[in-house]
């Protein structure tokens, strides 16, 4: 329906991540879970997709002891992201 | 969350609403801006009054709370990062490393160069602090703040009007109207927000 659109990005799921993860540093998954208000394992599989593409990177470590996931975007995930907006201005202003 | 079939409008709105409500989860709670409103007010009245009265006291002195209110707001900070379950926004980290800058080179003129800047210290400081206030209204769109910043700016050239001991007066009024009033404006708001 809209070619140009990362079909990647075009997700609501996947975008709500992007979008949580260009305004902070980064975010751990329990973080993501609460803001998106997703399954666990739906928020997995979306993050294993954009790891897979390059936009964000992720990262396991332990914090008090527990196994800890640090999520961030990558520079290839904020181009696709920036490149996602525009194109998303293109077709509600196509004049301009 | 599985949707794929949805507008580019949806789409924007959805960014935009998710950016807004992450943003949100970091505002500070406007107790740092009380602090410092209030110390700088106890601070500067006292000088006035030191000044005004011709006491036997040094006039510098009430002014080394200043780097210990600097050392527990970085305590404050480190502690908060800690317990904070929330990750660091972009805007909050910018914030606080202008802030750290910004105090710290308040700190080395008023205590190392106030000989050299004599009657412009008052002012520059004011100057330099409407810089991070209205920085920071802007940034979290607070108005008060923005405000409250705006009218930092333009008190901080009264001082070249006045006698050189009602610059202590003026910057504890600077920081009732940039500090204290936003500060309490925004803990109202915040609680508002959260009930």
């Amino acid at each position: 329906m809209y070619k140009e659109l990362d079909p990647l990005l075009h997700s609501q799921l996947r975008l709500s991540i992007v979008s949580i993860l260009m305004t902070v540093d980064k975010a751990d998954f329990i973080f993501i879970k609460e803001s998106t208000k997703a399954a666990a394992g739906n928020i997995s599989i979306q993050i294993k997709k954009l790891q897979d593409a390059g936009y964000i990177k992720v990262e396991k470590s332990f914090k008090n002891n527990y196994p800890n996931t640090t999520i961030s975007i990558t520079k290839k995930g904020i181009k696709a992201f920036e490149d996602y907006v525009n194109n998303l201005k293109k077709y509600i202003h196509p004049q301009r | 969350m599985e949707e794929t079939n949805f507008t580019p409008e949806e789409s924007l709105l959805l960014i935009a609403k998710t950016i807004e409500e992450t943003k949100r989860k970091f505002e500070e709670n406007g107790y740092l801006l009380l602090f410092w409103g209030i110390l700088i007010f106890i601070i500067t009245l006292s000088q006035f009054f030191i000044a005004s009265l011709n006491l036997n006291i040094g006039i510098g002195l009430p002014a080394l709370l200043y780097p210990l209110a600097a050392i527990y707001t970085f305590i404050f900070f480190q502690k908060k990062d800690k317990r904070s379950k929330l990750p660091k926004t972009i805007l909050g980290n910018i914030i606080q490393a202008m802030g750290i800058v910004l105090g710290a080179n308040l700190l080395i003129l008023g205590f190392l160069f106030r000989t050299q800047l004599g009657l412009a210290l008052i002012p520059i400081f004011l100057v330099l602090l409407s810089f991070w206030v209205i920085i920071c209204g802007v940034a979290i769109k607070f108005k008060p703040l923005l405000i409250g910043g705006i009218l930092l700016n333009l008190i901080a050239f009264i001082p070249f009007f006045i006698e050189w001991q009602y610059h202590f007066l003026i910057m504890s009024f600077a920081s009732v109207v940039a500090f204290i009033i936003p500060g309490i404006l925004f803990n109202n708001a915040q609680r508002e927000e959260n009930v």
